[in-house]
């Protein structure tokens, strides 16, 4: 009887929930967020890619060496072990703004798909690319010494 | 005889909160025969965790299992690597895993109770509770920066840090929700309505709760005194923070009720526990360490005792790695606390099982 009475009483209260898209609703100060990226501060360790658990953070990198951040704010879980794992204070951090809707233009997850092997890929030609150039120096500077030292041994013999 | 009905029920239904399947044989409206399909949600987490994660993202994979319980998961994980790891977690990140699984506890049980009340043909009381549970949603946000998937327990330790001011709502909070507390708990037990539906409905007795090694809020309800917290003291120290058992005898669905309400109250007392005597010192060991044996782990989630199993062999991927999840110990009660039942009485049944399938069946 009590709890019908009680639920007359309600009757004429003020609703408990919030209008939420016309009201904010309940938000901590520290909100797990979008993942901030300084990009002046990045010593490029890339041990954020390494430690992110779904693969929201990958470098790609031009054949001059110089590496590009990307960050898909869809596939992350704003978990912040990149953030932690970061050895640089300030070149990641986590905001407090919620990640805002995926609009369809954007074409997020497809771009991200195609977007993510072609990355991993741009740094495995400029190691192989690194590697040869390597390479080729080495094999310049043998060829060089080979040459000095036998200019050296023709000049020694002449004398 | 009367003539025997075969009635499913799920995987998609109106009562149930989860895929599962029931296949009632009815007579005359009462159950006599019940099969259970509990399987319809397997995503194969547990061959990710060995195979594409490594063993430190798998935390925040196996948080994943789970939306209700996605701290103790978190948690069993990280203890389990821990143990590969041979490495101590500090005392501060102990007793702030305590916190947040206490915490998470208070928000499960109180979505269980509103789910039986509306399972048992009572809406008004599941708004009220589910307009009391709000407030352990946005503490949790407070602690760990989002209301489901809390992240908060990584492989060494916590990841977050319990500031003084959200230490300070909490008390607060809390304070303000045990008379809404005593409220629910004078409307669970006193209401008339809600107890034809409830009282002596889906009983198991104690030595059925024995013979079918039944675990969690479902046990000790039956009077079976089974509770993780108070069996492991090495890797939480529960009983150091106020843990106290809660039995009932009846085994019904308003005992189960009962168990829950009351251990709310347990539960309560053991985060202002924790608050007032936080040790302070480090979050998190740190180790370069590789995991190496195999170890198991068992840990009181909402629903039950969960258990974790894990190998490693020396590299950064898991061998294996294994989840018991306490509603899969609880199937074979479940099938046996509808015998004998009104057909009709079984939404509520299920509510107050709590069934969590996503962890069943990971």
């Amino acid at each position: 009887m009590k709890t019908f009475f009680k639920a007359l009483g309600n009757l004429v209260k003020k609703p408990v929930t919030t209008k939420y898209p016309f009201e904010p609703t309940f938000k901590p100060d520290d909100y797990r967020g979008l993942i901030g990226f300084e990009e002046s501060l990045c010593i490029w360790c890339r041990r954020c890619e390494a430690v992110c658990p779904p693969g929201a953070i990958v470098f790609s990198q031009d054949m001059e060496g110089k590496q590009t951040y990307h960050y898909n704010r869809a596939v992350c879980i704003y978990c912040g072990e990149c953030v932690r794992a970061c050895p640089k204070e300030g070149a990641l951090f986590q905001t407090a703004e919620p990640a805002p809707c995926a609009l369809k233009e954007e074409n997020i997850n497809n771009a991200w798909n195609k977007l993510y092997p072609e990355a991993i890929e741009s740094r495995e030609l400029y190691a192989a690319e690194k590697k040869r150039k390597a390479a080729e120096k080495a094999a310049a500077d043998k060829a060089a010494a080979a040459a000095k030292k036998e200019s050296e041994d023709n000049s020694g013999a002449t004398a | 005889m009367g003539k025997q009905y075969e009635i499913p029920v799920g995987a998609q239904h109106i009562a149930l909160l989860e895929p599962l399947h029931f296949k009632f044989t009815t007579e005359n409206e009462k159950i006599i025969n019940t099969d259970a399909n509990v399987y319809y949600v397997h995503r194969g987490i547990e061959l990710a965790c060995c195979s594409k994660f490594k063993f430190r993202q798998v935390s925040f994979v196996v948080g994943r299992v789970c939306g209700l319980c996605s701290i103790s998961h978190t948690t069993a994980y990280s203890q389990v690597a821990e143990k590969l790891l041979k490495i101590e977690i500090p005392r501060r990140a102990k007793y702030l895993r305590m916190l947040i699984i206490e915490l998470d506890r208070i928000h499960s049980h109180l979505l269980c109770l509103s789910h039986v009340a509306e399972n048992s043909g009572f809406e008004a009381l599941f708004m009220k509770t589910m307009q009391y549970r709000e407030f352990s949603m946005e503490l949790l946000e407070a602690v760990c920066g989002n209301r489901i998937q809390y992240d908060f327990s990584i492989v060494g330790g916590v990841s977050r840090d319990l500031k003084p001011q959200v230490a300070d709502s909490i008390i607060s909070r809390l304070k303000t929700f045990m008379p809404q507390l005593d409220e629910l708990m004078d409307i669970y037990k006193h209401n008339w309505t809600l107890s034809l539906k409830n009282k002596g409905v889906g009983a198991i007795t104690k030595q059925q709760a024995m013979e079918l090694n039944l675990v969690g809020p479902f046990a000790r309800a039956a009077g079976l005194a089974v509770d993780v917290r108070n069996e492991t003291e090495d890797l939480l120290p529960w009983k150091e923070v106020g843990f106290e058992m809660v039995t009932e005898t009846a085994g019904d669905v308003y005992s189960r009720n009962m168990i829950r309400l009351r251990e709310l109250y347990v539960s309560i007392r053991i985060v202002n526990n924790i608050i007032n005597g936080l040790p302070e010192g480090d979050l998190i060991t740190e180790t370069k360490a590789f995991p190496e044996g195999e170890a198991t782990v068992r840990l009181e989630a909402p629903r039950g005792e969960l258990f974790y199993y894990a190998k490693g062999n020396k590299t950064q991927v898991l061998e294996r790695l294994k989840i018991k999840a306490p509603t899969f110990s609880n199937v074979a009660g479940m099938v046996k606390g509808f015998e004998g039942n009104e057909y009709g009485s079984a939404p509520a049944i299920i509510a107050s099982y709590d069934p969590c399938l996503s962890c069943t069946a990971r």
